[in-house]
């Protein structure tokens, strides 16, 4: 599969415009692919500066696509460069803030209509984590200012959540990262037992994460996702930047009695699930959430791990599921 | 199992005896009194206060039932506070690796909340951990271990009795004998992680590793972990084996290995010129990116590079799909090839990515001082990227000292406005008869810059006519084409001053009159 995946994207490098502008013309015979990034104030707020070129750079070496691993930074969404390339990247956590003005979102509006794709990274953060982006929370709906954002662009349309058997998880990579992708003796531990039940089980089974898209002319022509740049950066010598850790849920035998009776005295929040139920998250200020009430009635406390298996896993993971959107959106 | 519990129940006395609260078992009775009023008044539960929810967890952590146990030390991980740290370390000792784990973790959670320990004897108890039997308690341990050395390496004066006189001196912060000892035994852990989190962290527990060690790091099968030993290598560099051992990786499989090598040699080739030798092996490296950047290290050096590996440089930039990290070292490294590099960063202008087009046309007119030849810039103005067009006036812009007319026609020409504006600054330094022939294509432009800088320089090069147009374009609506109209008029006091004069009484509430008028007030005129 991943063979004629490979062969189709040899093919495809050679075309890249969305629409054919007075400037592109006459120029054909170059065959890179440029991805756009959307960039506001001159990219100061900029998180990940290697996260994108990194990831542009592994799909050249696995997937064989002719990308320029050298972004597109465009700062105007009526930059006319917009319709040259068919995909524009944009982090969300980095916008000052949602304010386009109507020739951008006519121009947004007309780019997504033609065939181009937008992935909004960070477009999915949960309330609670406020305005510490070092935090990233799977919550199962977009972030209010992006709906607010599109309900001008396309008040017809909503957001929804991507199923988990969605094409978009497995477009080139199935699965989670195996011992030998992550280049570990076939006995040594991936991840501590724990993590790894959760991760398998509930945090990304098979591969899958929380993502909501919307269709444009009954093609998925945007997706929104938690923050997944994070995971993409690497250094010129393959190691992973920066470490990531990991929040995961873990409960205890008699842990639906001790949570409700425990020590509080912080704030809750309610965050949606992927069954839209709610789960309500127990906050103190400053601090990592505690523990989570789940609609069940099941109490879990949140744990956090760090350390370079975590990391490298994690890394493996969000590179993985970063290859399969952009490989998605550019065969569809 | 017994040892634990009493430590356990001497750490719960000790707290809440210290805390003021009340003994252990009066608070449990008095919670549970409590809880089961309110219980039953109200129907819904009342929370804890923190001590009562650490004297539970306390008691639990006494419990004969292991999954009471790791609920417990889970528990007291999300308070960051004194007490549940001294218990949390007192379940270090536990008999069962799950509670070690769930201890360990919420330590951890603990110094990520501030909550940092000082005791060298409770610190010194952690780090012992890492010789612990389960692997993930390792891991865990040794990934703190930055965290650990404030309490672990405390120097300070001790108070020594030598001949009967009494002498104070300073007793230096290093790791207890025993731990030195466990520390060395580590870094030839089982485990790849903890071989890596202990080679990343030695600088901090003041331990020089032995050099037999290093060398066997240095052999590890796991990659992660030799990327770290090599960058730890640059204080080991003259120690005998070491050399032999980096330029055995310069073969290594692995490209990030091999690149890791790259970096390493090329410091250390500063120090010790033997490590040259490392960077003529990867000059024949299978990856010609990682040849290429040996190559110009090589010629930073002074080693003087062949035809043939200039042209493996050459070649090699012009495959690669944009600028990524590799290829910008060797792009940035070209000029060591001194005037070998002009043919290179021409046949660069050519490349598919417009970042690496940019930058090759950059540098090659400066090299070559292409100002002084049209034909060599002129390709420049064609690009269709606006980032090359940019670079590449940017190099020329002041520096052009004359041009001819195809030239410059073809300049006119341009699809591209700021190729066009451009044409407008080259009117400066062509003939007067070609600036008469060819300004009125500018002066019509649809883009006001290039109109701006056209009328900008009429003035300037007191073409004939010029007045009138100027004394026209102070009614245009376009504000700096006005300005740019009446800064023409001011330079020249006979006839154009007084045009002025009369347009700005004529027309006192145009936009340009009000700083008109300051202007000519300016220079001693009444408008």
């Amino acid at each position: 599969m991943k063979k004629y995946i490979c062969i189709l994207l040899g093919l495809i490098s050679g075309v890249s415009a969305v629409v054919g502008s007075d400037e592109w013309s006459g120029s054909s015979d170059l065959a890179s692919i440029r991805v756009m990034q959307f960039r506001r104030d001159g990219g100061n707020r900029i998180r990940y500066p290697d996260a994108l070129p990194s990831l542009l750079e592994l799909m050249n070496e696995q997937a064989r696509v002719g990308f320029d691993p050298d972004p597109l930074f465009i700062d105007t969404l009526t930059d006319g460069r917009l319709f040259d390339n068919p995909i524009l990247y944009l982090n969300c956590d980095e916008l000052p803030n949602f304010d386009f003005s109507p020739e951008e979102n006519e121009a947004l509006r007309r780019y997504l209509k033609l065939g181009g794709f937008l992935y909004l990274d960070a477009g999915i953060k949960a309330s609670f984590l406020g305005a510490d982006m070092g935090h990233s929370y799977a919550a199962w709906e977009e972030r209010p200012e992006v709906r607010e954002w599109f309900a001008q662009l396309f008040p017809e349309s909503l957001f929804s959540p991507l199923p988990r058997n969605h094409e978009i998880f497995r477009t080139f990579y199935k699965g989670l990262p195996d011992n030998e992708y992550l280049r570990l003796e076939e006995n040594q531990k991936r991840l501590p037992d724990t993590v790894l039940t959760f991760v398998e089980q509930e945090k990304w089974p098979q591969a899958t994460y929380s993502f909501v898209g919307m269709k444009v002319n009954g093609r998925l022509a945007c997706v929104a996702s938690p923050i997944c740049a994070m995971g993409w950066g690497r250094d010129e010598f393959g190691s992973w930047v920066p470490p990531i850790s990991f929040r995961i849920r873990e409960s205890a035998e008699d842990f639906d009695e001790t949570l409700k009776l425990a020590s509080f005295q912080g704030k809750t929040y309610e965050v949606t699930r992927e069954d839209g139920l709610k789960d309500i998250i127990y906050t103190i200020p400053g601090k990592r959430p505690l523990w989570v009430r789940e609609p069940t009635e099941r109490w879990r406390i949140f744990k956090y791990y760090s350390g370079e298996e975590i990391s490298d896993y994690a890394h493996s993971f969000y590179a993985r599921l970063g290859m399969n959107v952009f490989l998605y959106a550019l065969l569809n | 199992m017994k040892d634990c519990r009493v430590v356990y129940c001497l750490l719960a006395l000790s707290i809440f005896s210290k805390g003021g609260a009340q003994p252990t078992q009066t608070v449990a009775e008095e919670f549970l009194k409590v809880e089961s009023n309110q219980s039953i008044s109200s129907g819904v539960p009342v929370r804890t206060s923190i001590d009562q929810t650490l004297e539970i967890a306390s008691q639990k952590l006494l419990s004969g039932e292991e999954s009471e146990r790791v609920a417990a030390a889970k528990l007291l991980g999300k308070y960051s506070l004194r007490n549940s740290s001294l218990l949390l370390i007192g379940a270090l000792g536990d008999p069962s690796p799950l509670v070690r784990r769930a201890a360990l973790v919420s330590l951890v959670e603990h110094y990520n909340n501030g909550q940092i320990i000082y005791e060298a004897a409770l610190v010194e108890k952690i780090y012992a951990r890492l010789g612990d039997s389960d692997v993930e308690v390792r891991r865990e341990v040794s990934a703190l271990i930055p965290r650990l050395v404030p309490g672990l390496l405390q120097s300070g004066m001790e108070k020594l009795e030598i001949n009967g006189r009494v002498v104070y001196r300073s007793r230096p912060g290093k790791l207890r004998p025993d731990l030195d000892k466990l520390t060395q035994d580590a870094l030839l852990d089982s485990d790849s992680i903890v071989r890596q989190n202990l080679l990343k962290n030695h600088f901090s527990l003041r331990l020089q590793i032995h050099p037999a060690t290093m060398v066997a790091l240095l052999e590890d099968k796991d990659s992660r972990v030799l990327l770290v030993a090599l960058d730890q290598v640059r204080i080991y560099g003259r120690i005998p084996g070491i050399f032999e051992q980096v330029k055995k990786l310069a073969i290594h499989p692995e490209l990030g290995v091999r690149a890791k090598v790259l970096q390493v040699s090329r410091n250390l080739s500063r120090s010790y010129p033997l490590y040259r030798d490392v960077l003529r092996v990867l000059l024949n490296d299978g990856n010609r990116g990682l040849a290429a950047q040996s190559a110009v290290e090589l010629a930073r050096l002074g080693d003087s590079l062949s035809a043939k590996t200039v042209r493996m440089i050459s070649a090699y930039l012009l495959s690669v799909q944009g600028l990524d990290e590799f290829s910008e070292k060797v792009f940035n490294g070209l000029s060591a090839l001194g005037p070998n590099s002009t043919e290179v960063y021409r046949e660069l202008t050519e490349h598919p990515s417009g970042r690496l087009r940019a930058v090759a046309w950059q540098n090659y007119l400066t090299q070559t001082k292409g100002w002084k030849d049209a034909k060599i810039w002129l390709p420049a103005t064609k690009d269709r990227d606006s980032e090359v067009r940019q670079l590449a006036l940017g190099a020329i812009r002041g520096r052009v000292e004359q041009l001819g007319e195809d030239d410059l026609n073809s300049l006119i020409e341009s699809r591209y406005k700021d190729v066009r504006a451009f044409a407008a600054e080259c009117l400066l330094v062509v003939e007067l008869k070609i600036v008469e022939n060819m300004f009125l294509e500018l002066l019509i432009d649809e883009d006001g810059l290039v109109r701006t800088t056209t009328l900008r320089v009429l003035a300037k090069r007191r073409v004939s006519g010029w007045m009138k147009v100027h004394i026209r374009s102070l009614l245009d609506p376009n504000y700096a084409i006005q300005r740019a109209a009446m800064d023409g008029l001011l330079s020249e006091s006979k006839v154009g001053v007084p045009a002025l004069l009369d347009f700005v009484r004529a027309h006192p509430t145009e936009s340009i009159s009000s700083l008109a008028r300051q202007e000519l007030q300016r220079l001693g005129y009444r408008p």
